[in-house]
Formats: structure tokens, C-alpha cells, sequence
């Protein structure tokens, strides 16, 4: 154990410990500098990363499941797994092929049956995986290296489908695992990735922890995000979840962690005085706040009414309650995709302005007939993000003249609810706040929140041709220029019709001790070429 | 004396029938819906409706009441909706940091209060008296949260003699396992201490004022201390049966201290499942504890009976 | 067994044994007469309840005249100007999202009120009724008690979060998942009462005389819990504004829309390393509300229990 801490502890000595003998006082020193303690953003209560899609578990799955194809720092699919591909030139036949030397955490070997059996599973939950599955003729194993996926159309995002980073990744697991129904979890977290589930030290809620997979056969490229070699530094990975940020943060600078994925931006400031911290912006891709209406009943059901709520909105004000005072941590955000992307676009944006447009607002409110009917308002207070979101709604409403019936509750419940097509007072909703990562909205692919395909849409059931024809015309472009073109075409009819309201886009920090290197930023934490000094 | 041990035996199993059928149709009428949290953020209403029918939360309530019960009493208390593991593991997993709060806080709590009671009763109206009740109110109007938060800041961040949040299990040795303890045991035994204290010293104050005891001291037998000794063996019985239901004020607390203190215990793990909906977790829990404080105030009262055969019932 | 408040604290000295689970009762002895003095006397003698009623007294005056006491609407958001320390403009500092706390913990000083007065009254109200059911309906004695006893094997804290997990965040479930884990600890102890008079001879002369039972009740078993029960009351609306700040502190309390005390903390709990204030004076306020009513009800219980007075 380390002596130092223990003095300290013993006699009040002012001295720093220096290393992790706080809480893990079995391990010798050296191997203490090789455990890193993470903070992750939520609980890991379950660990199916194809049955749940919540970013923690795609961040924890990514540890553990290696894919055929990762994306790097540039958003481009690179190899992972797959050592070549080949596609005919009719596009419909795409022949894959292994790398040697790949095995599971169990020792067996990767081969192509697996494979076939998780890309199976996954493509039954995953909304581009349900596109190529309606396209599929044929998905089989060639060798015991290959395997072959045959369409009955052009799949041009093939290779993104399979490197994405949105949840539900294409995770390769063995065949015996992925043969599980798609909506049942499953049991056993036999790996493909660079580290080892430690499933009998887990305990949901609190802790997981993941340990060095020895025969993992990274690949020979730099790591870049989800490509190239996943080389790991530490022997040991523990994940402890903190719901309160104060512990968390208290934590950090007493040294019992050592990274921590999402400081409030108000505790960063504390957290930048300590010199033994580095704070970093996470994600350069951020996140897009939102808030949609239920399109089936009044008063959202007019689209009027939900231009006029676009345009009373203030980004500013959302923004600040969410990221506080650090104006470099937002964005106003007319549109809907992710700034600083190539489809990025402000097409039709011109209806918010700064601090929002109140009188023009009430005017349309007053043209649409309004007649104060409540809007039923579903915010989740256990999520910082979605609490700060509601708080500004409430209010921007009030001011606007509508009725608010405010129903503060948990995330939980706002799934379930949020779900309801039954009317506002029958337990059914008008309005619900959440947040997308950059990540997901950077096209549309991934992106069910922007889909206005009525009844199959995302909560809100919008349903709106022109969007949809938007994306559809994304789907089939071969060039940039069309996919361009497109979206600016899907922006504009997004906020004519609201799909959704974006609150703005904003960037979410993490903080570690100096002690570690090699943190890099990106849509989920990246701990392969990640060090940990004594 | 064992037909009123085998009778109050079996008035425990009434009770704990009570608590079962009340816990479960309690969640049975949650509005909360598990399926549609498992599914995450991105999934469709289909997704939902899918999830929701293999979890089998669409069957009729006395069904799943029946098989719950049958279950429960074969010792398995179900399956996690979230975690996909037996509740009885998550259990056994958080019930060692509890358990430790809790035995630390007790001892802690005792080792403090009774002391102090007796030496607010010695010197009644004096200073001492009243600096001990004083503290006792406090102690009964201060948040623990309150509390929490300002152990943590004064004796954690600022003089950084303790660690501000976790838990060390006792197999990595005494000290520490004891060092993670102390400012959650101090935070959470403060209502407690004030309960103990403040009952210690009522007791006290009335076996002293008792014909046996007067007469005793006016016939000069023994020193003062002596008589305390004797006052506070038969002032025992009700101190040690607060002490016993104070152990509802300790779970209860526990949900709050685990939280600040980052502490992986059964009363994280409660909120947490309450949170999520996640039924047959909060279902085993209440049970345990309410299983826990019936059978703890249980061997209370079968102690006094061995121990103090003038308690006739 | 309620946390902090400790309403057993009066039974557990008043009648030691009662409330445990399932046990058989001890018998209760409460005097029967109530010793009356002069207001004057009373102060005099308990200087520390006359300090609670005085604060409270305090408390109820902000309550009511929260709009008059330079606030403003506690409410109103502005994020331009959050998370202030506190300054002329704003004598507590802001929020996260720019409220005045001032004016916030003055309002919710209606809250906490609200809730330790109407869980105390509804949970007097209805253990009395259930109490005296119990006492004197032997019938329902068993099955009534075995309920009880139930309710009170389950700590209260996990019973108020598991109902308020069911409802929507409003005062009146606050009010109603509390005053369900405190009816309990009421009802048994009035019962005690009951079964205890019962065998006192007056109240045997009384049946013997034909008098009828609501009678009984209102002449010689009222009176007589109306002691015990009003200290049990004072220390349960202590224990239900702790509750309820409980309840808040971990998201299962009062709408965010409404402030209260609870609410102030738990949404600056977060920032308590870098902004206290925020945290610092709702918990002041609450604390010395609920130290306010603990003074008051350790005042009553001295003035009403002579057996414990006299040694003060």
C-alpha cells in the first residue's frame, strides 16, 4: 500500500498522495499507475451494447467488441477487423475478408460465422442495419475468413454502416452470444476488443471494470477514434459512477480518479485552478439540445404553433442554462446538423433570431386560433441537460401566453411516456426535452430524430414529405455535391415543418490528473494509447 | 417463554405478508414503463411494445403476484430488468458497504450517545445537560445531506485527512476500510446519536428517580458511579429498543449517504432501481430491509427475555 | 421511526417498548390529567420552546407575506445573470439559472410549511381515527394492527421514494406519501392509549353506566390523547420538512416549478464546492425551522408530561 497515504490519513499530514493507494491499497504501487479510475457520463446498467443503445454502453462495448470497420478522427470508415473488401461493380455483392490472428476473449478464434451471426443481430435493431437487411438477399460465411453479403440494391454507406460510431455499433461477438434474440439481453460478454469484461468485479450502479486482454492483435496504423491499433497502456480499466457531480469533482482533485468524462462547466473553473488537473473540451462534435412536439394533438398539431414557438425561442437562453457562463462552450444552431461538418447547413435558419422574436411570435400564435389549450410539458430532472431545458421552456412559454402543465419527472418515465400516442391528459404528452451528440447528426443515416415518416417516426410522429424526400435523396447521392444539396433541401423543410426545436449546440468538457496521457477528444472516450505515470 | 418466543416467531410472518403484498401492487400501478428506458433514446415505439412483451410486464397482476410470491419464498427474488442479473446477486454485491455503514455507525452511534446521555442525566440542569440536549436538537434538525457536505468539505477538501467519497472493501485491510467510513458514519449517525443520547438520559432520569435506587443512595450504598452503573442496567431495555428501531432511521438516511458518499450499497442501489423502474430490484430491497428491521427488533425482543427474566408477557 | 424529526422519540420516552414490530405492547401509562398553567409560566419555565414558537412565528409571517418582503417572482428566469454571489441586488446571489434565492427560499419557506403542518394533521387525523378503530373495535384490532406494523417495517424514507416514484412531483403527493409512512407510528400509539384506558376504572364505570361509546371517546379518551398525540404531531411535521427535502434532494420530491427549500438545495448541491450560498441558506432556513418546531415539541411534551418535567 502506499505509505504516504496511509501517514497522511494516519496523522493529518498536509502531503499529496501521489498515486491510487487511496482506494486500491492491495496493489503495489506499479500496478496501481497501471489502473485507470474513469468517471463514465452514467450508470452501465446493462451491458448489451446491440439490445441497449444509451451511449454508456456503446462507450463500455467499444472496450470490449472490436468492429469489422472503425471510423477515425475524419469521420472515414478505415479497416478494423476486416483485412480487404471487394464489392462487384453491379454494387450488389460485397465479399469481406478477416485479418489473421483475431481471437475472442475466450481463446477461440474470430471466424467468419460469427461474424455473419453478430451482423445478423445487429442489423435487426440498427436503423441502417433494418435498410441493408431490407435490401439483403444473402448474408453467409465463404470460409472460415470470409463472408459475403449479397443485396438486392446498391448499399453506397455499406462500409459506414459497419465503422459508425452511433449506437448500436456492429460489435463482433462469438456466434453462440450473437445467435441471442436481438431483444433479449445477453448473458455472456465473451470479447472481441482489447479488454476483458470483468463481469463478477461489476456492480451496476456503481462500478465496472475492464482488464488487459493479452492476445488482442491490434493493427499495425496509429489509433485514430474507432481505427487503427487499439494498443492499451494500463492493465486495468475501473469505470466508478458518481450521479453527483460535487463528488466527482471532489474526487478528481483528491486524486481517487483519474479522468472524468463530464464535469459540469460550472465546477471547471475549480477544476482548472488545480494544477495537478487537465480540463479539455470531450467531443468536438458537442451535442445538439432539443425539445419536440407532439404533431398529433393540439395545439402542436398546427404548424403554426410550432413556428411560433420556434421563433419566440432564444438560444442564448437555453444554451447559458445549460453550459453556464463559457461563451465558447455554445452555439446558436439554426439547423439541425452539426456544426463544423460537411453537411452542416443554415438553409431556412433566418427563423430565430438573437433572444428570440416574441411579438412576431404572439402574432402567429394569435393567427393560429390558439385557444390556451395546456401544453403537457415532460421534463426529466435527473438529467442535468434535459432539466435546464425544461426550466427555459416553462418559461419561454409562459411569456409566449400558452397554458403550461409542467410534469416534472424522471428519464425514466419520459421514455415510457414519451412513447404514448394517447391524448396529453390521458397520459399521453405535448412536449418532451432531450439531446442528441454532434456525433449522430451529422447526416442522415444515424439520425432517427430528424425522420418525419409519421407513424414509424421518432416521438412527435412528424410527418412530412418534403423531409423525407430529402432524405431519400441523401440516401441514393453518389456525390458530394448531391448530398449537399440535399441537405440543405431536408434543413429548410425540417424547420418549416419542426420536426424538432433545436436549442442550440453546445460542448461538454472532461478533466484528468496530469499523471495521465494520451486522452484525445471524440464522440466517446478513447482509452487505448492512454497512460497513466506513477 | 418459548410459547411467547414461537408466538412472537410467528407474528413476524403476518407482517412480512403485509409488506409483500403491499410492495408489489405499489409498483404494479407504476406509471413508468421499463421496456421504453431499456430500449434507449433512439428506439421506435415498436422497439418499445417488442421489449416490453418478452419482459413479460403485459401480463394479468394476480399471475405475476402468485409466481413472485412462490419465488420469493424458494429464496429468488427475480431477475434485474436492467442489468439481466438475479437481484439476489446485485444484493450480495452492495450488501457488504451497508453493512459496514452501518455496523460503524452503530458502534460509532452507541459509543457516543449512551455516554453522553448518561452524563447529561449525572449532571441534569447543568451546563453539560444542556449542551448535550442542545447538540441532540441539532442533531435532530440538520439535514444529513447538510451534514454530509460539510464533513466532506471541512475534513476531505479542505484538511484532506479523509477521502471524500468510496468504499474499500474490508478484505484490503482494516484501516482502510474504517477510513472510508468515518465521515458517512458521522454524517448518518447524527440523528441517531441525538435519539439515543436524548432517550439514554430520559431513562436514566427515571430509573434514578425510582424508590429502589433513592433508597439505596440514602443508605449510602456505594459511590455515585455505582448507582449509575445499576441505574443504567435497568435503564438497558429501552435504550436498547430505540436502539433497535433507530435502525430504520440508519436505511433510511443510508439512501442519502450512499449517494454523497459515492458508497456502492443497497440504498444506491434502491433509488437507483426506483429511478428506473426497475420492479423486481426495488421489490427484493424493501423486502430485505423490512426483512432486516423486523428481524433485528425480532432478536431484540427475544434477547430481553433471555436476558431479563422479569419481563413476563 | 421517521428520519431526523424522530416522532418515536415521544413514544419511545413516553411509552418504552411501543412500536416495535409485531411485539405486544408494554403497558402505556399516561397520566390522566394534563396540568394546566399560565402562558406566562410556560415561557418562563421553557425558554427554549418560547425561542421555537418565536421563530417559527417568524417563519409563518415570511410565508404569508412572501410578496411584501422585497422579493420578486421566484420564478423568473435569466440566465445573462446566473449563479451570482450574493450583493445588494441579490441579498442570497442567483441560481443556475438566474433566480433570486432571496426571493426563492422566502416562498419556500410556504412549502415546507405547508408540508410539515398538513402531514402532521393529516397523520394525527387519520392514526387517531384508525387508533381508536383499533382500540375499540376488537374485531379489527388484528388485522388492522398487522397492516400497520407492516407499513412500519418498511423505512419510511424507501416507502415516501418508492410513492413518490408512482405520482407526479406535487405538493399534495409530497403531503400524502409522507402522512402514509407516518400513520403507523399514530395509530399505534393512540391505540396504546386506548387499550390503557380502557382498564382505568372511571372508563369501566363509564360503559358500566351505559354511556355510548362516542361518548366515551369524546369524554374521557380525547382528552386524554390529545397530549401524547399533539407532541407525536409536532415532531412528525419536524420529520416530514426533512422528509421532504429529502425527497427533493434525491429527485423524488416537490415540482422544480414550486420552490422550496428542498428544491434550492437540490439543484445547487452540485455547486456547493464553488457556489455554498447557494445550498448555505435554504439549509439555514430549514434547519432552523425544523429546530424551531423540535423546541416547541420538546416544550409540550415537558409541559404535558409532569413525569418528565419535574426532573427539569
Amino acid at each position: 500500500m502506499d505509505r504516504r497515504s496511509l501517514l497522511k490519513g494516519m496523522a493529518g499530514a498536509g502531503a499529496l498522495a501521489a498515486s491510487g493507494g487511496l482506494s486500491a491499497p492491495a496493489l503495489a504501487q506499479g500496478a496501481a499507475a497501471r489502473t485507470l479510475r474513469f468517471v463514465p457520463q452514467a450508470n452501465l446498467a446493462n451491458f448489451d451494447p446491440i439490445w441497449g443503445t444509451q451511449y454508456v454502453v456503446r462507450n463500455a462495448a467499444a472496450l470490449v467488441w472490436d468492429t469489422l470497420y472503425g471510423v477515425d478522427d475524419t469521420l472515414t470508415p478505415r479497416r478494423q477487423m476486416v483485412e480487404s473488401e471487394t464489392v462487384s461493380d453491379d454494387g450488389l455483392t460485397w465479399t469481406f475478408r478477416l485479418r489473421e490472428g483475431l481471437r475472442f476473449h475466450d481463446g477461440e478464434p474470430v471466424r467468419a460465422q460469427d461474424v455473419v451471426a453478430s451482423l445478423a443481430r445487429w442489423s435487426a435493431r440498427d436503423p441502417m442495419g433494418l435498410m441493408l437487411r431490407a435490401l439483403q438477399n444473402e448474408l453467409a460465411p465463404v470460409d472460415d475468413r470470409s463472408f459475403r453479403w449479397v443485396l438486392k440494391k446498391p448499399f453506397p454507406k455499406m462500409l459506414l454502416a459497419l465503422a459508425k460510431n452511433n449506437a448500436p455499433c456492429s460489435f463482433i461477438m462469438p456466434e453462440r452470444i450473437a445467435r441471442t434474440d436481438p431483444f433479449k439481453q445477453i448473458t455472456e460478454y465473451v470479447g472481441s476488443g482489447p479488454m476483458r469484461f470483468a463481469r463478477d468485479e461489476w456492480v451496476p450502479g456503481a462500478r465496472a471494470v475492464f482488464t488487459k486482454f493479452a492476445d488482442y492483435a491490434p493493427r499495425q496504423e496509429p489509433a485514430s477514434w474507432l481505427a487503427g491499433g487499439k494498443r492499451m497502456l494500463v492493465d486495468r480499466i475501473e469505470w466508478i459512477v458518481m450521479p453527483d457531480p460535487a463528488s466527482a469533482s471532489a474526487a478528481l482533485q483528491n486524486g481517487e480518479i483519474d479522468w472524468w468524462e463530464n464535469p459540469i462547466s460550472d465546477l471547471v473553473p475549480l477544476l482548472k485552478k488545480n494544477r495537478n488537473l487537465s480540463v479539455d473540451i470531450a467531443d468536438p462534435l458537442g451535442n445538439i439540445g432539443s425539445f419536440r412536439m407532439n404533431t398529433l394533438y393540439p395545439p402542436f398539431d398546427n404548424p403554426k404553433v410550432r413556428r411560433a414557438v420556434l421563433m419566440a425561442m432564444s438560444q442564448e437562453d437555453y444554451m447559458r442554462a445549460i453550459v453556464g457562463d463559457d461563451d465558447a462552450l455554445w452555439k446558436p444552431l439554426p439547423g439541425y446538423f452539426t456544426p463544423g461538418t460537411p453537411l452542416y447547413n443554415e438553409e431556412g435558419g433566418e427563423v430565430f433570431t438573437p433572444g428570440g422574436n416574441l411579438a412576431a411570435a404572439k402574432r402567429l400564435l394569435a393567427e393560429s386560433g390558439y385557444k390556451g389549450e395546456p401544453v403537457t410539458c415532460i421534463v426529466a430532472q435527473d438529467q442535468p441537460i434535459t432539466k435546464a431545458q425544461g426550466d427555459v421552456t416553462a418559461d419561454l412559454l409562459k411569456r409566449l401566453g400558452m397554458t403550461v402543465d409542467f410534469v416534472a419527472t424522471d428519464w425514466g418515465t419520459t421514455g415510457s411516456r414519451r412513447a404514448s400516442k394517447a391524448a396529453p391528459k390521458d397520459g399521453g404528452w405535448n412536449m418532451f426535452h432531450t439531446w442528441h451528440a454532434g456525433a449522430d447528426c451529422l447526416n442522415p443515416a444515424p439520425y432517427t430524430a430528424i425522420r418525419a415518416n409519421g407513424e414509424k417516426a421518432w416521438f412527435g410522429w412528424p410527418d412530412s414529405p418534403p423531409v423525407e424526400e430529402a432524405i431519400g435523396a441523401w440516401f441514393e447521392a453518389t456525390t458530394p455535391d448531391q448530398e449537399k444539396a440535399a441537405m440543405r433541401r431536408l434543413n429548410k423543410a425540417a424547420l418549416d415543418y419542426v420536426v424538432y426545436a433545436p436549442t442550440g449546440f453546445f460542448l461538454g468538457y472532461q478533466a484528468w490528473r496530469k499523471a495521465v496521457s494520451g486522452i484525445v477528444k471524440g464522440p466517446l472516450p478513447f482509452f487505448w494509447g492512454v497512460s497513466k505515470s506513477a | 417463554m418459548l410459547a411467547y418466543a414461537g408466538r412472537r416467531v410467528l407474528a413476524t410472518i403476518p407482517v412480512m405478508a403485509v409488506v409483500a403484498l403491499f410492495v408489489f401492487s405499489l409498483l404494479y400501478i407504476a406509471p413508468g414503463d421499463p421496456a421504453a428506458i431499456i430500449a434507449g433514446d433512439q428506439a421506435t415505439p415498436d422497439d418499445i411494445a417488442r421489449i416490453r412483451a418478452t419482459l413479460g410486464l403485459d401480463r394479468p397482476f394476480l399471475v405475476r403476484f402468485g409466481e413472485w410470491s412462490w419465488r420469493i419464498l424458494q429464496g429468488d427474488l427475480g431477475t434485474s430488468i436492467f442489468t439481466a442479473l438475479p437481484v439476489t446477486a446485485l444484493i450480495r454485491q452492495r450488501i457488504e458497504p451497508t453493512l459496514s455503514l452501518m455496523v460503524v455507525t452503530l458502534i460509532l452511534s452507541v459509543g457516543v450517545a449512551v455516554p453522553l446521555g448518561v452524563a447529561a442525566a449525572w449532571k441534569a440542569g447543568t451546563l453539560v445537560d444542556r449542551l448535550v440536549m442542545t447538540l441532540a436538537v441539532l442533531g435532530f434538525s440538520v439535514p444529513v445531506f447538510v451534514i454530509s457536505y460539510l464533513l466532506a468539505y471541512v475534513f476531505a477538501l479542505e484538511l484532506e485527512w479523509l477521502p471524500v467519497q468510496g468504499y474499500t472493501p474490508i478484505a484490503s485491510g482494516l484501516w482502510p476500510w474504517f477510513r472510508n467510513l468515518i465521515l458517512p458514519s458521522i454524517a448518518l449517525g447524527s440523528v441517531y446519536v441525538a435519539l439515543i443520547a436524548r432517550i439514554t438520559r430520559a431513562t436514566m432520569l427515571e430509573v434514578l428517580a425510582q424508590d429502589y435506587i433513592k433508597t439505596a443512595a440514602a443508605k449510602g450504598v456505594g459511590s455515585r458511579g455505582l448507582l449509575f452503573v445499576h441505574a443504567l442496567k435497568n435503564a438497558a431495555v429501552p435504550i436498547v429498543t430505540v436502539i433497535g428501531l433507530g435502525i430504520a432511521l440508519l436505511i433510511g438516511g443510508a439512501v442519502v449517504t450512499e449517494s454523497v458518499f459515492v458508497i456502492p450499497g443497497l440504498g444506491r442501489l434502491t433509488v437507483d432501481a426506483i429511478l428506473r423502474r426497475d420492479y423486481p430490484v426495488i421489490q427484493g430491497v424493501v423486502l430485505l430491509f423490512s426483512f432486516c428491521y423486523v428481524l433485528v427488533n425480532l432478536g431484540i425482543d427475544l434477547t430481553y427475555m433471555l436476558l431479563d427474566p422479569r419481563i413476563r408477557y | 421511526m421517521s428520519p431526523p424529526g424522530a416522532p418515536d422519540l415521544a413514544a419511545a420516552a413516553a411509552a418504552p417498548g411501543i412500536a416495535v414490530a409485531a411485539a405486544p405492547d408494554l403497558p402505556d401509562i399516561f397520566p390522566p390529567v394534563v396540568r394546566r398553567r399560565g402562558l406566562r409560566g410556560v415561557v418562563a419555565r421553557h425558554p427554549a420552546a418560547a425561542i421555537g414558537v418565536a421563530i417559527l412565528l417568524l417563519m409563518l409571517l415570511a410565508a404569508l407575506l412572501a410578496p411584501v418582503l422585497f422579493t420578486v417572482d421566484p420564478t423568473a428566469l435569466a440566465p445573462s445573470r446566473r449563479t451570482r454571489l450574493p450583493s445588494a441586488q441579490y441579498w442570497f446571489g442567483t441560481d443556475m439559472l438566474g433566480r433570486d434565492i432571496y426571493s426563492r427560499v422566502i416562498y419556500g419557506a410556504r412549502v415546507s410549511l405547508v408540508v410539515g403542518f398538513s402531514v402532521a394533521a393529516l397523520a394525527s387525523a387519520i392514526g387517531l381515527a384508525i387508533g381508536l378503530v383499533s382500540g375499540f373495535v376488537r374485531v379489527l384490532d388484528g388485522i388492522v394492527m398487522r397492516v400497520m406494523d407492516g407499513l412500519m417495517s418498511i423505512p419510511p424514507i424507501l416507502l415516501a421514494v418508492a410513492l413518490m416514484a408512482l405520482t407526479r412531483g406535487s405538493v399534495g403527493n409530497v403531503v400524502a406519501a409522507i402522512t402514509i409512512a407516518e400513520i403507523p407510528r399514530v395509530a399505534r400509539l393512540v391505540r396504546g392509549v386506548v387499550l390503557s384506558l380502557r382498564e382505568q376504572p372511571y372508563v369501566d364505570g363509564a360503559v358500566a353506566s351505559g354511556s355510548t361509546v362516542p361518548a366515551i371517546i369524546w369524554r374521557h379518551i380525547l382528552p386524554n390523547t390529545l397530549a401524547p398525540l399533539s407532541v407525536q404531531a409536532t415532531y412528525i411535521c419536524a420529520s416530514a420538512m426533512i422528509t421532504e427535502a429529502i425527497l427533493s434532494f434525491i429527485g423524488a420530491g416537490t415540482p422544480p416549478t414550486t420552490p422550496s427549500w428542498g428544491n434550492i438545495m437540490a439543484e445547487g448541491r452540485a455547486l456547493w464546492q464553488v457556489k455554498p450560498t447557494i445550498v448555505f441558506f435554504p439549509a439555514l432556513f430549514l434547519s432552523l425551522t425544523v429546530l424551531a418546531v423540535n423546541l416547541v415539541g420538546d416544550g409540550l411534551r415537558d409541559a404535558l408530561d409532569p413525569r418528565m418535567a419535574k426532573r427539569l
